[in-house]
């Protein structure tokens, strides 16, 4: 039998899917979203079974980055005078957040189904999308992974260039310098590995298992100066103070499905090219990078917190909020621990789960509300009582609520922290409560109390609750929410053992 | 008489290899003939395509690109190396890499000409028959081994092209843009005369390899550093770097579009053929000194380019400003002289070539559709013409070193040369990648008037882009595509090539 090759499927799918809605003509624009939803399903079946394979299989857990480890591999050679290969293979790590992305684009497209405007152009754009993150997600040639991560910048340009805010422009070009200046300094590190491995090896390779056997021996100079390049790409997509300014205009001015995506799945990018390249690669580099990552990250987290008490926009509340828990991942990576690691990678997942709850009902509330100040709106529980329910369990497990799916990631950080870096760690506990503060301090404001909306007459005082195919897309989050909190396990297994070996080759044990 | 002829044959046979400048030179007096009858504009054009498509498909046979023993043609088979003219000339895969790449573009120049040109356009067929043979002299200099063949070269292509700037003469911007480009042209061309006459009298050869061992023999003077200095002053007028760049807008802009396409993504090569032979073979022993000075100059020129095309409202002369700034990258392969850094030098020539050519062409093509060259005429272009914004936008995303764009692969290998050869080169490349990125605002903001930005009120719906300007297109296109998709074999040509400088 001839083996389905999933992995390429995943990027090929959507991409066919996308040329399709680009491709179509005119006056049968209003198939657009049909398409896109039949070939972003595709891909998360495709991701569930994967699942479900990767789970009967149990593979090998020796060592990181190794063929052992990684599963469903493909390699074909590309440019080979060049070592560059197309490559790619999913291991405990990489594994969830290919699901996420899935199942997020999926449901970002099932969300903006009643989306009108240039429909070909927004749908076709999202599944490009997906190409890119899944291949960010999958790839294990360094080339592959940098093609992945441009690509990912093109179709937000124009998510947020055309479908977004007043200040759309602004904020689009902001995003796409911002994220391009990283990606390229990232690739001047790249470069420098490669360079350098090919000193060793005697043949230049982008493959990344093969300078992982290289790399961690390099010079202790090189890799300072190659992490600091890396680390820099990935701390801007993060992002991390103080990379961040250009997260808060994208986010406020995109539309509410390309905010999901962004958050959901672009910010993984960073914390999974933390963890993928950056600190197998480079040991020496990180470990010597180790207080520069904590000081950043209880700064994101903190100052990220603050910010977000500041906010009367709802939306932009939110966005902080996504520094502030991305704060939690980069902690978590800088332990250099299993459990550290380990607990970095749930807090991505549900991370990507809860913030999508959350930019979806920032996005019902405005449609329905007409406005997301916070200070405007009040008592929307009474009008819109399912809308409310849903906002109020994402801030709830965005606060970190035991049972819901963050508070396992949270409390495994600040564990892998205390045991890491001592008792100095009670500065990041403290965001927890302001956490809980901003959140239930905004559902308070925006849910209870006196309805304060002056709506016009026409309306009669009637506001839209969540539509079906918002409320199929808000539940099946809602459930993956509730399911993770309970057994988190689900993600924990598989990420376990990966941590275990990377924590292993670090030397952070345990 | 029967010996003289089989003694022509035989010579003929002997240089068999320069058969597409030959075959150039005689379709260009053809035209020129064909003129002074009743041929038609149009006719008249096409005949200028065949010469250009045939020579083509010789040198990508000599290139080895295919297989030319199967179509019976075994004596082209490639890979070609050979000397002709008593050494002056190399036909090699250095000078073949050149000679497609002025190939392609002239062939872009002539069949977006075809369109362009209307029936108020006097001289049409001195017109063709001029891009003939400045493709001819580009195609000399790439081949040159010798100072003379490469001067006289170099005088051919610009002679032609000063009179082709110039040929919509009652047109200000055109006349304008002919003077100015006549004038520094042949100033450059004195000082690089001088140049080469004072290293002729200090080395007593003209031969570039010869050069090379007699400087590095001979000690250090003043007149030798006078001597290098007016040579790179020279070539830098030619190639548009900073400080020698202030005509390249004007004369840009101001000539016809299918003019610029040729001097942009081919004379301006042409400079880079001699820039890369006279600095990388000729003068390997003044590199170290030299080095530096190139690199101070790569920089500014790429920095000066970028920041100044952020502010252009006409689109034409952004990328006049881009194509400065690529001026600066490319010379990051003189500076760093590598093997590596000079094969990404060379595959970048190829890829400026057809993702400048094709921007320029799709300027050319929009200008004949919405008659503007201005930034704010291309809003909704993308609704009322989506091929031709598609293929503007992957033009220009390609000029940004966009993956999996020719353009990237290109900045790629090019910047990977720098980063390999190690100590303060990594500043070039770093100068190099942080321009690209700056280089992505002005062009993000053209695609942002095409795709964002909704068509004005009453935009008249268009006519579909003439066939000549279609196919133009996608000759770049397919170029820009299929080098960003499989790279392989141009990356090997341009490591071949550089390996014939730099063994």
């Amino acid at each position: 039998m001839v083996e389905l090759p999933v992995l390429s499927l995943l990027v090929l799918v959507p991409f066919i899917g996308a040329i399709i809605v680009f491709l179509l003509p005119e006056r049968r624009a209003a198939a657009a979203r049909w398409i896109a939803l039949v070939f972003s399903l595709l891909p998360l079946l495709l991701s569930i079974y994967l699942y479900w394979l990767f789970w009967s299989v149990q593979p090998a857990t020796t060592g990181y980055l190794t063929s052992d480890n990684l599963q469903f591999q493909e390699n074909y050679a590309w440019v080979p005078s060049l070592g560059i290969s197309y490559s790619l293979g999913v291991d405990g790590i990489s594994l969830p957040l290919v699901f996420l992305t899935a199942l997020l684009s999926c449901l970002a497209i099932v969300f903006s189904w009643s989306e009108k405007r240039r429909p070909r152009e927004y749908f076709g754009l999202m599944l490009i999308m997906e190409v890119g993150v899944a291949g960010v997600f999958m790839a294990l040639d360094f080339f592959l992974f940098y093609i992945f991560w441009e690509v990912v910048l093109i179709p937000m340009y124009f998510l947020i260039g055309i479908w977004g805010g007043p200040r759309k422009d602004y904020a689009a070009i902001k995003f796409f310098i911002y994220t391009h200046v990283a990606s390229v300094v990232m690739l001047l590190g790249i470069m420098g590995l490669y360079f350098q491995c090919k000193a060793v090896l005697g043949y230049g390779t982008f493959s990344m298992l093969e300078i992982a056997q290289v790399s961690p021996t390099l010079s202790a100079g090189f890799q300072y100066v190659a992490f600091a390049a890396l680390f820099f790409g990935f701390a801007a997509k993060m992002p991390s103070v103080p990379f961040h300014t250009w997260l808060p205009d994208a986010h406020v001015e995109a539309p509410t499905a390309g905010s999901v995506l962004l958050a959901g799945l672009l910010l993984k990018m960073g914390g999974y090219g933390l963890i993928r390249v950056a600190l197998p690669l480079l040991p020496v580099g990180a470990k010597a990078a180790v207080p520069v990552m904590v000081v950043l990250a209880v700064a994101s987290i903190v100052y990220g917190a603050f910010l977000c008490i500041a906010q009367n926009d709802l939306k932009k509340m939110v966005a902080y909020s996504s520094i502030s828990h991305m704060g939690f991942v980069m902690l978590g990576a800088a332990t250099l621990s299993s459990i550290g690691i380990s607990a970095a990678v749930l807090q991505m997942f549900t991370h990507g789960l809860i913030t999508a709850v959350l930019f979806m009902m920032c996005g019902v509330i405005h449609h329905s509300a007409g406005t997301r100040e916070i200070s405007r709106i009040g008592g929307l529980a009474q009008k819109i009582p399912v809308a409310a329910a849903v906002f109020l369990a994402g801030s709830l497990a965005s606060l970190g609520l035991p049972g819901l799916a963050s508070f396992i990631g949270e409390f495994l950080v600040f564990y892998a922290a205390f045991v890491a870096f001592g008792v100095w760690m009670w500065v990041p506990v403290t965001a927890v409560a302001l956490t809980a503060a901003y959140y239930l301090w905004a559902a308070q404001r925006v849910l209870f109390g006196k309805f304060k909306l002056e709506l016009p007459e026409k309306e009669k005082g009637h506001l839209d609750d969540l539509h079906v195919h918002e409320a199929v897309a808000l539940g099946i989050l809602v459930g993956l929410i509730l399911l993770v909190g309970l057994f988190p396990s689900l993600v924990l297994d598989l990420t376990n053992p990966v941590a275990g070996a990377l924590a292993g080759l670090l030397g952070g044990g345990g | 008489m029967a010996a003289t002829f089989s003694e022509i044959a035989q010579l003929l046979a002997d240089n068999r290899h320069l058969a597409p400048e030959i075959l150039l030179v005689v379709f260009a007096f053809i035209i020129l003939g064909a003129s002074f009858s009743t041929w038609s504009r149009k006719a008249l054009g096409w005949l200028a395509v065949v010469p250009l498509l045939v020579s083509l498909f010789l040198v990508a046979g000599m290139m080895g690109f295919f297989d030319m023993g199967l179509l019976g043609l075994a004596s082209f088979a490639g890979p070609v190396n050979v000397e002709l003219a008593g050494g002056a000339l190399s036909i090699n895969a250095y000078s073949l890499i050149f000679k497609f790449v002025f190939l392609s573009v002239a062939l872009m120049a002539v069949l977006s000409s075809l369109s362009f040109l209307t029936e108020k356009d006097r001289h049409v067929g001195e017109y063709y028959s001029l891009i003939l043979i400045s493709t001819v002299g580009m195609m000399i200099v790439a081949s040159a081994n010798n100072l003379v063949p490469l001067f006289v070269g170099i005088e051919i292509a610009s002679i032609s092209t000063y009179a082709l700037a110039a040929f919509r003469k009652r047109d200000g911007k055109s006349a304008e843009a002919g003077m100015k480009y006549f004038i520094i042209g042949a100033t450059s061309s004195a000082i690089l005369l001088y140049g080469m006459s004072i290293l002729y009298g200090i080395s007593g050869t003209l031969d570039i390899p010869m050069l090379s061992q007699r400087i590095g023999e001979s000690a250090w003077e003043p007149a030798t550093i006078v001597g290098l200095s007016m040579l790179t002053a020279g070539l830098g007028f030619k190639m548009a770097a900073v400080p020698f760049h202030m005509w390249a807008p004007d004369v840009y802009e101001g000539s016809p579009t299918p003019i610029t396409v040729l001097l942009a993504a081919g004379s301006k090569k042409m400079a880079f053929a001699a820039a890369f032979k006279i600095f990388i073979v000729g003068l390997v022993a003044a590199k170290a000194d030299f080095g530096f000075a190139i690199a101070v100059v790569s920089v500014l020129t790429m920095t000066v380019g970028n920041v100044t095309a952020l502010s252009q409202t006409s689109v034409k002369r952004m990328l006049a400003y881009s194509s400065i700034a690529q001026t600066g990258y490319i010379l990051i392969a003189v500076a760093v002289g590598t093997k590596t850094a000079l094969a990404g030098g060379l595959l970048h020539v190829v890829t400026h070539a057809f993702m400048k050519g094709g921007a320029f062409v799709a300027v050319a093509a929009i200008a004949y559709l919405i008659s503007s060259e201005k930034l704010g005429d291309y809003k909704g272009l993308a609704r009322r013409a989506p091929l031709l914004a598609f293929c503007m936008a992957a033009f220009l995303l390609s000029l940004a070193g966009i993956p999996p764009l020719a353009g990237f692969w290109s900045k790629f290998v090019l910047f990977s040369g720098a980063v390999e050869a190690g100590g303060w080169y990594s500043w070039l490349a770093l100068a190099g990648v942080l321009n690209s990125a700056l280089s992505l605002y002005y062009y993000a903001r053209v695609i942002k008037y095409m795709y964002v930005e909704e068509p004005a009120e009453k935009a008249p719906t268009l006519r579909p882009v003439p066939m000549p300007y279609a196919a133009a297109l996608l000759i770049a296109m397919a170029a820009v595509i299929l080098i960003g998709l499989y790279p392989q074999p141009f990356i090997d040509a341009a490591t071949t090539a550089a390996g014939t400088l730099l063994p």
